[in-house]
């Protein structure tokens, strides 16, 4: 979790009041508290350079939309999160693409052959795992992988999980609690290129 | 989620997971330079007087006329560093600006004659072959993009658009083993496919939450309104160029050509306008026939192109049609890795009137 390194604003900075007449000066600070961040987590999902587009993107539907946040109904943070979730949406084949070649890439990484010849789960290297991760993941839906990775990558918490996609916070607990079962149990058996072809 | 019913084997634990989360994709910090730019253009949109503390500008700047589509489609910029084709040209051959003028007219007025009207329920097809550059360090391939469009006879109903990574690829710089051994994310297309579709071909105005049709045409973006608005008149629609290339891009002539590529690319333009296009271009002081018989993929035509700030901009036009072919972009000054006369860009158009939507031209 990262939480306390993308946390630089104050605490009574959290819920600022985003509708006075010089929005420069409030979105000055949201960016720089805000856009390393939420780069750092984009890019995770969908690579350095589409990353960038969407930071931009976010921050300027949120400028946009600003009468439309009400700091009373969630952190600004998360409503920020929230956006960027929303314009993820038209990356999820790219998304889902990307982890695809991850983990048909398992065959080829480093580590990977040891890990293949002793098929000993707590064995396996971080690498090794980090592939079969990603042949996991790309199976989730695209609301699933939103709330764990918001939460993993992000380092969200439930109630900010739950601001930005706009759903009750048990269902983030729920769902979270289901998908890191399934993962926990699917991810290693995610077979890679190698093991299809011995198969 | 899906069952999988495979042999059982040890489920990960917590604390498992968490480790295989943190080493996927790990993470890499947004470059100085996007950072900036980014909240230079936002502080700019919230109306801010701050001074964009944009550092110099070193490499090539993020290619402005395609602004409109990293902006609505988000992913275009991905892999886009710049576009190169394999093909060099020679840079020494232009042939002087009378020649241009005189042939540039010539081909103008061949292109009255070549407008397909459409029939009620008919639809223009226009398929743009667009060779764009995925690069990572030394490494450059050019990738073939097809991006098709279906429009019909009234604008307002719906259009059809595809998108397609075709996976055809030129290497411009090292080999594609070479590539994958150095790590190079290569199957990742990083340009959007799919298909849209949407009233006026204004695609994402759904997800956006916008009213589609209400944009105003643009010379990147035209709607019928804007095609018609633009004066036939050679001196009238070069005036009207010139103020809407006004501080914008590199160099004002180069603008004006790229202006009038954007437009052509787009595969709507009406013949009396193309023809106006020609007139109005062979105006532009410096304009030269950089190629006699440039190659397209095979189709050939005539390259009129202008050079300024170590960039060339060619817009192809065949001489017994009138028919705009297609455009190209070269380096003249070259990059690490790419000579120059290297051609940067290459886009190569064709229309046609199909009977539906979806529907290919024969042959």
């Amino acid at each position: 979790m990262t939480r306390q390194a993308d946390e630089p604003l104050p605490a009574d900075k959290d819920r600022p009041y985003l509708g006075g007449p010089e929005p420069a000066v409030e979105f000055g600070r949201l960016f720089d508290a805000y856009a390393r961040p939420l780069h750092r987590y984009l890019a995770r999902r969908v690579g350095q350079e589409t990353a960038h587009d969407l930071v931009s993107e976010t921050f300027l539907v949120a400028l946009n939309q600003r009468h439309s946040y009400d700091p009373r109904r969630g952190a600004v943070r998360s409503w920020l999160y929230g956006i960027a979730t929303n314009l993820l949406r038209r990356q999820v084949r790219q998304e889902v693409r990307a982890l695809q070649a991850t983990a048909r890439s398992a065959g080829h990484a480093p580590g990977q052959e040891a890990s293949h010849e002793t098929r000993v789960a707590d064995r396996l290297d971080a690498a090794a795992m980090a592939t079969r991760l990603a042949g996991a993941l790309a199976e989730l839906s695209e609301g699933d992988r939103d709330v764990l990775l918001l939460t993993s990558w992000a380092g969200l918490d439930s109630t900010e999980v739950a601001d930005a996609l706009d759903i009750p916070v048990g269902t983030v607990r729920s769902r979270l609690h289901r998908v890191r079962k399934w993962l926990r149990a699917n991810a290693p058996k995610m077979t890679t290129r190698e093991e299809d072809g011995n198969a | 989620m899906p069952e999988n019913d495979d042999n059982v084997r040890d489920m990960w634990s917590e604390d498992e997971l968490d480790r295989a989360l943190a080493a996927l994709q790990p993470a890499e910090d947004i470059d100085e330079r996007a950072y900036h730019r980014a909240k230079a253009e936002l502080l700019v949109a919230a109306g801010g007087r701050e001074p964009a503390q944009e550092p110099v500008r070193t490499a090539a700047p993020k290619r402005r006329r395609w602004a409109w589509w990293a902006a609505s489609a988000g992913t275009v910029a991905a892999m886009v560093a710049s576009v190169l084709v394999v093909q060099t040209v020679q840079l020494d051959n232009a042939v002087p600006s009378a020649a241009a003028v005189e042939q540039l007219n010539w081909a103008a007025a061949k292109a009255v004659s070549v407008d397909e009207p459409l029939a009620p329920g008919q639809y223009r097809y226009i398929a743009t072959h667009a060779w764009w550059m995925a690069s990572m360090n030394e490494y450059s391939y050019l990738a073939e993009n097809l991006l098709e469009t279906w429009v019909p006879a009234d604008e307002k109903q719906d259009w059809l658009w595809r998108r397609d990574v075709t996976g055809a690829r030129k290497w411009v710089s090292g080999t594609e083993q070479e590539a994958r051994e150095a790590g190079f994310p290569i199957d990742e297309a990083g340009w959007p496919e799919g298909e849209w579709r949407a009233p006026c071909g204004d695609w994402f105005a759904e997800e956006e939450g916008r009213e589609p049709c209400a944009t105003p045409g643009s010379w990147q973006v035209p709607n019928a309104e804007f095609l018609a608005s633009l004066p036939r008149d050679t001196d009238e629609l070069y005036d009207r160029l010139r103020a809407d290339t006004e501080d914008r891009g590199q160099d004002p002539d180069l603008e004006m050509v790229v202006y009038v590529a954007d437009v052509l690319r787009t595969g709507l333009v009406p013949a009396d306008l193309r023809a106006a296009l020609y007139r109005a271009l062979a105006k532009v002081p410096g304009l030269q026939i950089t190629e006699q018989v440039a190659n397209l993929d095979g189709v050939h035509g005539t390259a009129y192109g202008i050079s300024a700030k170590g960039q060339r901009h060619d817009v192809i036009v065949d001489p017994g049609t009138g028919q705009f072919i297609g455009e190209r972009q070269v380096t003249e000054e070259g990059y690490e890795n790419l000579p120059a006369g290297t051609v940067t860009e290459y886009t190569s158009v064709t229309t046609a009137v199909v009977p539906a939507m979806g529907v290919r031209p024969q042959g």
